[in-house]
């Protein structure tokens, strides 16, 4: 298996390769990565993927990681169902 | 109201729940996992004295103390969201909704992957999972096992692991590509493992210790590793591939040279049935941006950081952090952090009697020194990096104050 198909983002099944040619062509930020891809969007919120993907972005060329959060954390953080998004008590 | 609501029942958490209801204030905790404890759960070492330090001892300590002063502690609760009010704070979670006076964030750290081909087959994780698999369910991960990604909390693992009776064959690098940066460097691992020494002193003074310098380190490193308890450490050698049809079957590995580059011609398939990666740890302060706290880029720290103070203030009032959430250190700061937290707390409620003010330096004092005193540092740098992001606490809460 070669390095451009690994799998940055599991949740969306977002490859190296999709990020990378996306980075290039649009030459972008994260949240656009994110925007464009979905990479990023899954049910983990990013957790496990947005350090790549700033990573990414600055490697190839893009602003570098700054004090400001790239891909903005939204709530819910965590997965929870709509009964308990409603205020669903129980 | 409820005086204190803490989200994290890790060290950070539990240490400041019982100086908070010492002095007298209403506690609340709240964790998502089963148990109370955070990441101390996993931890088993043995100190330079040769005392054997159990996390999950030290953790039921905490958590009987705290039950002991009336502390609520609620297990398996997500917190998903948080809102400011006129006066204190709204925290969602998964049970239900609680309003409390003021709130503290002790979220911990979480861990950050390296993607290598093959890293989404069964049978990869990542090393904090195979620490919680052994030491908190008392489940081996596999019988043979290979981690990828050389540092401090690697090999601390790998040990507890063998002491779980789960044979590791190496510890070794990742592949150099665009994502895994210093960690495929040779001469940055060795760095890194020097800061190991005393863990392991004698295997790295009989390699040469301190008085080696990480560049000459890595050109003379032993083709084969070292050994750290008899476990391969190899900083010459590198995972390219994570192999298997349905599950983990094997890794393919390569030499490389000391500025980490492929030696071709020496890849070769080791067989394993387990493969841990391990790519060092970040703040986990998801809670805190949604809350809308400042944040800071510090490296040193393990990435971004909510802006705070030695008090553990954030820029919001009310609104506190203590333990990883504000860097990756040991678990004996984060519980000194906790404690430091949980007497500012107490002194915003006006909960605390006499010499308030000596009681909370006393708590920061005892912080640093148990910094400087730390068996286990995650990066260097990290008392310099806290000064500067301390003064930029204060630069920036006097320019608030003037508009
Ligand atoms: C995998 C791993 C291994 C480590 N190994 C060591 C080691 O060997 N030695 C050492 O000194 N340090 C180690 N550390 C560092 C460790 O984080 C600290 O030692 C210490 O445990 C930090 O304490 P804490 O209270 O800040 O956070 P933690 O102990 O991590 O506790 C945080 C708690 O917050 C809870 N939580 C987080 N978000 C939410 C939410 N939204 N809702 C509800 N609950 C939430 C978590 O479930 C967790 O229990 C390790 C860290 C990790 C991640
Ligand atoms: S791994 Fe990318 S959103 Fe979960």
């Amino acid at each position: 298996m070669g390095d451009n198909e690994t799998v940055i983002c599991r949740c969306e099944e977002i490859t190296l390769k999709e990020i990378k040619e996306t980075i290039e062509r649009y030459q972008c930020s994260a949240r656009e990565v994110k925007l464009r891809t979905r990479a990023g969007m899954g049910p983990c919120g990013g957790r496990t993927c947005r350090c790549m993907i700033d990573r990414l972005v600055e490697q190839l060329g893009g602003p570098s990681i700054s004090n400001e959060i790239s891909l903005s954390y939204r709530p819910p953080v965590r997965p929870v169902s709509f009964g308990v998004l409603g205020g669903d008590v129980k | 109201m409820i005086d204190l609501v803490i989200i994290g029942a890790g060290p950070a958490g539990l240490g400041a729940a019982i100086s908070a209801a010492e002095n007298g204030l209403e506690v609340y905790i709240l964790d998502e996992f089963v148990k109370p404890g955070g990441r101390l759960l996993g931890q088993l070492h043995e100190e330079p004295d040769g005392k054997w330090v159990n996390g999950i001892a030290e953790a039921e300590k905490l958590y009987k103390r705290a039950i002991q002063l009336g502390v609520n502690i609620r297990c398996g609760v997500s917190v998903y969201d948080l809102m400011k009010l006129d006066q204190g704070w709204c925290v969602y979670t998964t049970d239900n909704v609680m309003e409390c006076k003021c709130l503290l964030l002790a979220t911990g750290a979480s861990e950050t992957p390296i993607p290598i081909p093959g890293w989404t087959l069964p049978g990869v994780m990542s090393i904090g999972a195979a620490q919680v698999m052994g030491n908190v369910h008392r489940v081996k991960p596999g019988k043979k096992g290979i981690i990828i990604g050389v540092n401090v909390l690697s090999a601390a693992i790998a040990r507890e692991l063998q002491l779980c009776g789960v044979h590791i064959e190496s510890i070794l690098l990742p592949q150099p590509n665009l994502l895994s940066g210093d960690a495929a460097n040779p001469e940055k691992m060795m760095e890194s493992l020097l800061r190991l020494s005393h863990l392991a002193p004698s295997a790295l003074i009989r390699f040469g210790g301190k008085w080696v310098s990480p560049k000459l380190g890595a050109r003379l490193y032993p083709k084969n590793g070292f050994k750290m308890w008899d476990i391969p450490i190899q900083l010459r050698k590198s995972a390219l591939e994570i192999l298997g049809e349905k599950q983990v079957e094997g890794v393919r590995v390569a030499e490389i040279t000391a500025n980490g580059e492929v030696v071709s011609g020496t890849e070769k398939v080791v067989s394993v049935d387990f493969v841990c990666i391990a790519g060092g740890l970040a703040p986990l302060s998801e809670l805190a941006a949604v809350a809308g706290c400042s944040f800071r880029f510090v490296p040193e720290l393990g990435g971004h950081v909510p802006l705070h103070n030695e008090y553990m203030q954030t820029n919001l009032t009310g609104l506190y952090v203590a333990g990883n959430i504000t860097g990756v250190e040991s678990a004996k700061v984060a519980r000194a952090q906790g404690t430091a937290a949980g007497l500012s707390i107490a002194r915003e409620l006006n909960a605390l009697a006499d010499h308030a003010d000596e009681k909370i330096e006393a708590a920061i004092m005892e912080v640093m020194e148990t910094r400087k005193n730390a068996l286990i540092q995650f990066q260097p740098g990290i008392e310099e990096a806290r000064k500067k992001l301390y003064s930029e606490f204060y630069e920036t809460s006097e320019k608030a104050s003037m508009i």
